[in-house]
């Protein structure tokens, strides 16, 4: 009956985990791995809309994808996990496009409580309307 | 329609006779036959709609206090998703409150019509 108000929950379910996956993303950002290993991967939410063939039921977690894991060799000898040469493993995430992406998800979150601020005004403003 | 005698009334008969005559009395009328079945499949209909929106607004009801109980024990992972509940119960009660006022206030200006 309330099409509108679960559409924006999902919306904001989709937004809330790719603000979790980016807030993991930043907080192993200095996270060292030895060359031997592959380096922390970044994580990326897959968005997919819901098709129902009339305006559409919202959105959904697809998936998540892995970034790369070749990462970046930082040169440092005095690093315990320092292999032979004195390189590291780090993962190859840029902070700034992290940062601006965490930007991105929180306005699509407050986006969606807009409307679904919006359509419950509306919601009650037809029942007030019923009631004069 | 044989009546056998003042002392020795047949309550059988009686009831068959009362029939009859209710029975002759609204065919009698004419066309009051075809409202009375309009009539009733609409108040049917009406009472479909009141009971199918009471089990709607249980539905939502429910679906509220179990996300609330998961928001209280800290199982809910979408905390949006308990504020939408109570919104949708809360906007269907007011819509029925309103159905029911509205039908309320139909039904008692027609009775309210000097006859």
């Amino acid at each position: 009956m309330f099409d509108a108000l679960s559409v924006s929950g999902t919306g904001m379910g989709v937004h809330q985990k790719w603000m979790d996956a980016l807030s993991d993303n930043i907080a192993n950002i200095n996270t060292a791995r030895p060359t031997s290993e592959s380096a922390f991967r970044a994580r990326w939410v897959v968005a997919q809309s819901i098709e129902d063939g009339g305006t559409g039921r919202g959105v959904q977690v697809a998936g998540i994808e892995l970034g790369s894991t070749e990462g970046r060799l930082v040169y440092s000898p005095d690093h315990p996990l320092a292999d032979a040469r004195g390189y590291v493993r780090m993962p190859d995430i840029d902070l700034g496009e992290q940062m601006s992406d965490l930007i991105l998800a929180q306005r699509g979150y407050q986006m969606n409580i807009a409307s679904l601020d919006r359509v419950r005004a509306s919601y009650q403003a037809a029942i007030q309307m019923g009631r004069g | 329609m044989a009546v056998t005698g003042v002392g020795a009334v047949n309550l059988g008969q009686l009831a068959q006779l009362y029939r009859a005559q209710v029975a002759g009395g609204v065919q009698g009328v004419g066309g009051t036959a075809g409202t009375d079945a309009a009539a009733a499949t609409r108040g049917a209909d009406f009472g479909n709609v009141v009971k199918n929106g009471l089990s709607n607004l249980e539905n939502l009801d429910r679906a509220a206090q179990g996300k609330a109980i998961q928001a209280a024990t800290g199982d809910l992972t979408d905390i949006h998703d308990y504020v939408i509940a109570a919104t949708q119960a809360q906007t269907a009660t007011e819509l029925t409150t309103t159905v029911r006022n509205k039908a309320l206030e139909a039904f008692n200006e027609i009775m309210r019509m000097p006859l």
